[in-house]
């Protein structure tokens, strides 16, 4: 039995280490740890903090997925307050949400996943004649022909379809040489191109692939383009409680939005639906179809088990969270857990989320067992988020020093991540979870009437699932189902832009300009204490925030997020987390060089600093003497 | 490997033209602020320098400086990454990890002593020893002081790296700070912003690889060139507060006009960016633009600045915009003086600030 540790874990958000204890003779992983290593304490900053203000302190837990955390933020604060927000704002937020997902998902999957995929080493072998063919071959073969209810057409042609010429793959290669010749690898240095993994896919498959990083990378900027119109900036964009700050006018030509603005927020749109349906997911499905005929279809984990959703994207404005409103209009309604999808749809078990689990803590808790907090009454509690407390104990590692580890302890603490449980069970999130949810509800005829989102969802699996030639619940608990899920929900979620992008158009010609509500903008008109609640579906999974406010200011907040609730520690009687059951769920072939533990790993698309930061703060100030808080920057303890 | 190449020697075993080099150089003068006469300085930094090797260091941080970096324009972010610089380590693009990275990182360190730019995003976690930021399992502060060691030039990326960040607000729970006092006597280029302007970022770097030479510098560590003017200073909506009309409210007649939003309690006025002249996406917009008001997000410590809501706290409640302009030149020129180092320009800007207070008191009514 040998023990591998990976740290830090790359091409992703945050810090992240891996332990796994793999048996060298099988290639089997016998057990298998997952450790935020940063902490940074947000909630903590949060308190006594003007809830108006929450947005734009907790977005900032995470710049990637810049975004999900402000919308979730507003919503619990819009939520506690009873604040509902205009139509427009609505419709702006729902496209500010699904350009960001399209564009995280494009990201992970070009220039945080691929390189576990594809190589530029082999990429030199290829032939750039063959490339251009195989780029004929995968466009022609691996298209979805699916899109949206899209009313307003506005382009007149697909504008980015990929190149297919020699030429153009020639020169590609030619610049890969030349930076290997360099001797100046950059980005490519140091990582295990000797793989076996790398010899799966042909020559041709791993040039067009970092050809098509190259371009993807240049490109992902115009996806999130709606954001710097909407919000002024990104990543980061601005907000207000009670709507949008983005006030429209079709009467000045200093009005935030206009017809010209519009017309961008209109090009990136299209722009991402063709990106999506010529790049993506063409080059996705070859990937993974090589992958699953090669057989791999481990790395399923919890997925197989247990997943869990909110629900997503509010077709209207909703009166709040806690009282059901946000419930009651969504467009995805994954809002529920799944248990045992990979045994068939016989043996699987659908349960809803309701309105009333919001506040049970029976339903939703977290408990400390091997996370490096303590809680007043025993480590093996569970605590609901509106009521939890925390108090960090570092306990240091298994072996090494506090200051240099060599392993950490698996059976003690050891994880800045909390552990989340629904019902005191583990479950796993993100959009194999959405879909899942969706396609079990679906087929077990408790979805009812679908929407046209939920309807694309259901045509995207069935057509994956002709053309890998298995049934749903063999391919998708599986690390190449979760990465290629990631794809199809990309392609739904341009056409969501789409379809808020209609709506607002739609709205603004009826007449109604309104992007805020202010009517309780003072906290003169707020009750004295209100617990809220905001749930969102982020590109990386479930996420809620919690926030207590009291006499006008911020008296306990929390967050529940996506990468917290995969990559937790394991908890004694609930199990390991989704982290740690996919990787034991995966073969190893050379232990030293455990590409397939990164592959599965990184197919959850981690986000550690969303992950790792502190998960309550009642009223536990942890004291730090500051030299000279504002002239100076040093800061000693 | 040995052989350290130039943009120009990439470009040439790239089979790229003169002209699409020339195209490059032309690019890059523009985007670093430059005047066209420095067009024949550029091309000639671009012939002759090898490409820098960069160090990319992520402590307490969101990887929203990373992703702001490659949302440039121009340069593109391909473009940057595999012609400008040798990004050798960096955790959000490079493929590697675990041991052979950290061993790539010691490598590094070691071949190009003394010759590599090092990037830091995020802030140095100071307390208990370091051990609330933990990466290669050891503390981060650590690895940050032992790359600052052998660096040719040290970026400081965005208001965490700068001065601690969102996580050295009140009451800064693991000790967070700025890294300029970890990183030893060099001099630290501050870039702040949360995050900053993309084409500022590659800019900064652009001009390191190009130059060879730190770009000029305030007395805050930041490039003139970016941050040399106050958000208010090039705003759009700046008549607006000349001619005393605001918006009062989110989405009123004065927010639908795009009037100033200083009464939201915009913080242009103490803001040093380029938000105002260069904007977000080439120009597409910034958030005054979008209707929302500056949050300081390039100023020291603005987390605890707020409420947002609040007319610049700083100057006191509901800061009075007559008091405002004297207060904030008062502060400038004391930066300066101390820094002493006081340019005819600054001079000139300070003498048309106080001309511009003046005048208000005297003649316009200035509607608070």
């Amino acid at each position: 039995m040998k023990r591998v540790v990976v740290d830090p874990v790359t091409r992703i958000e945050g810090h992240l280490r891996v332990e796994i204890k793999v048996d060298e003779g099988t290639g089997k992983v016998e057990d298998a740890l997952s450790s935020g290593t940063a902490w940074r304490g947000l909630e903590l900053v949060m308190n006594d903090r003007d809830p108006r203000d929450a947005w734009a302190y907790i977005q900032r837990i995470c710049g990637v997925c810049t975004t999900a955390h402000a919308l979730a933020s507003l919503r619990s604060v819009e939520d506690a307050l009873g604040i509902t927000i205009p139509k427009n704002a609505n419709y702006i937020r729902n496209i500010m949400a699904a350009s960001q997902t399209v564009q995280d998902h494009v990201i992970h999957f070009y220039h945080l996943h691929a390189l576990d995929w594809v190589s530029p080493v082999e990429a030199l072998k290829a032939d750039p004649i063959a490339t251009a063919n195989l780029q004929n071959t995968v466009l022609s073969t691996y298209k979805l022909p699916f899109a949206g209810p899209a009313g307003i057409n506005t382009e007149a042609y697909p504008k980015d379809f990929p190149q297919a010429t020699p030429q153009y793959f020639a020169t590609v290669k030619q610049k890969i040489q030349g930076i290997v010749e360099s001797g100046q690898l950059g980005i490519f240095a140091a990582q295990w191109w000797d793989h076996p993994d790398y010899q799966l896919l042909a020559p041709e498959v791993h040039l067009l692939a970092v050809a098509h990083y190259l371009e993807m990378l240049d490109k992902q900027r115009e996806l999130v383009t709606p954001h710097v119109i909407f919000g002024g900036k990104n990543p980061h964009p601005h907000y207000v409680v009670g709507g949008m700050p983005c006030s429209i006018s079709m009467e000045d030509g200093n009005a935030p939005i206009n017809s010209a603005r519009l017309a961008i927020v209109d090009r990136a749109i299209n722009t991402a639906r063709t990106l999506v349906n010529n790049f993506y997911l063409p080059d996705l499905l070859a990937i993974g179809t090589a992958y699953v005929k090669a057989g791999y279809v481990d790395g399923g984990g919890l997925a197989k088990e247990r997943v869990l959703g909110f629900g997503a994207y509010p077709i209207e404005p909703f009166t709040g969270t806690t009282n059901g409103g946000f419930h009651e209009g969504l467009l995805v309604r994954c809002n529920g857990v799944v248990e045992n999808f990979a045994q068939g749809l016989g043996k699987a078990t659908f349960y809803e989320f309701k309105p009333q689990d919001i506040a049970d803590p029976a339903v939703l808790g977290e408990s400390i067992q091997h996370s490096w907090y303590e809680y007043p009454g025993k480590d093996g509690e569970s605590l609901h988020p509106w009521s939890g407390v925390t108090k960090a104990k570092f306990t240091g590692p298994k072996t090494g020093t506090q200051s240099s580890w060599k392993e950490l302890n698996e059976e003690g603490k050891y994880s800045w991540l909390k552990t989340p449980t629904w019902c005191g069970k583990m479950a796993e999130v993100g959009p194999l979870a959405r879909y899942i949810i969706i396609y079990t509800k679906a087929r077990k005829n408790v979805l009812g009437q679908p929407t046209w989102a939920e309807q694309l969802m259901l045509d995207q699996i069935d057509a994956v699932s002709k053309v890998l030639n298995l049934a749903p619940e063999v391919w998708m608990p599986t690390m190449v189902g979760r990465t290629a899920v990631r794809g199809l929900e990309a392609q739904l979620a341009a056409e969501i832009s789409k379809f808020f992008f209609d709506k607002l158009i739609t709205n603004i010609k009826s007449g109604d300009t309104k992007v805020a509500n202010t009517e309780k903008w003072e906290p003169g008109r707020w009750p004295k204490e209100a617990h809220g609640v905001g749930l969102y579906e982020a590109p990386r999974g479930a996420l809620s925030h919690w926030i207590v406010i009291k006499d006008g200011k911020i008296a306990n907040y929390q967050a529940i997020v996506p990468t917290t609730w995969n990559a937790c520690p394991r908890d004694d009687k609930a199990g390991h987390g989704a982290y740690e059951m996919a990787m034991m769920d995966t073969k190893v072939k050379v232990p030293d060089k455990p590409l397939e533990i990164l592959k599965v790993i990184r197919s959850f698309d981690p986000c550690m600093a969303c992950a790792t930061h502190l998960f309550n703060a009642k009223g536990e100030k942890i004291k730090v003497v500051t030299t000279d808080p504002y002239t100076g920057t040093r800061v000693d303890d | 490997m040995d052989k350290r190449e130039s943009m120009w020697d990439v470009y040439l075993k790239k089979g790229m033209s003169r002209r699409s080099f020339i195209k490059g150089c032309v690019a890059l003068t523009s985007i670093m602020g430059l005047s066209t006469d420095m067009l024949s300085k550029v091309v000639e930094a671009a012939e002759s320098k090898p490409l820098p090797v960069v160090i990319w260091l992520h402590g307490h941080e969101c990887t929203g400086c990373d992703e702001s970096f490659i949302r440039s324009g121009a340069p593109l972010a391909s473009d940057v990454v595999l012609n400008s610089i040798s990004l050798e380590y960096d955790h959000l693009l490079s493929a590697a990890c675990g041991e052979p990275f950290e061993a790539h990182l010691e490598e590094t360190i070691q071949k190009y002593a003394g010759q590599y730019i090092l990037a830091v995003e995020g802030a140095v976690a100071t307390k208990d020893n370091g051990i609330y930021c933990m990466t290669g399992g050891r503390p981060f502060i650590q690895t940050l002081q032992h790359a600052a060691k052998n660096a040719a030039a040290i970026i400081a990326y965005g208001s965490c790296a700068v001065s601690g960040g969102i996580q050295a607000a009140e009451p800064n729970p693991t000790g967070s700070s700025g890294i300029a006092h970890y990183t030893g006597t060099k001099t630290v280029v501050n870039v702040p912003g949360c995050p900053p302007i993309p084409e500022v970022m590659t800019g900064v770097i652009m001009h390191l690889a190009l130059f060879g030479n730190l770009p000029p510098l305030d007395n805050e560590g930041r490039p003139k060139q970016f941050y040399g003017n106050r958000v208010h200073d090039t705003c759009y909506r700046r008549p607006f507060f000349d001619a005393g009309m605001f918006a009062e409210d989110y989405d009123d007649k004065g927010a639908k006009a795009g009037w100033c939003l200083y009464k939201l309690g915009c913080r242009g006025p103490e803001t040093y960016n380029a938000c105002g002249n260069m904007r977000w996406y080439q120009g597409m917009s910034y958030p005054v633009q979008s209707g929302a008001p500056c949050i300081g997000c390039s100023d020291a410590h603005f987390w605890d600045h707020a409420p947002f809501s609040a007319r610049l706290p700083k100057y006191g409640p509901f800061g009075d915009v007559d008091k405002i302009g004297v207060a904030i030149a008062g502060t400038m020129a004391a930066g300066i003086a101390a820094h002493g180092a006081v340019s005819i320009v600054q001079k000139k800007k300070l003498r048309a600030e106080k001309d511009r207070i003046q005048a208000e008191k005297q003649g316009k009514k200035v509607e608070k």
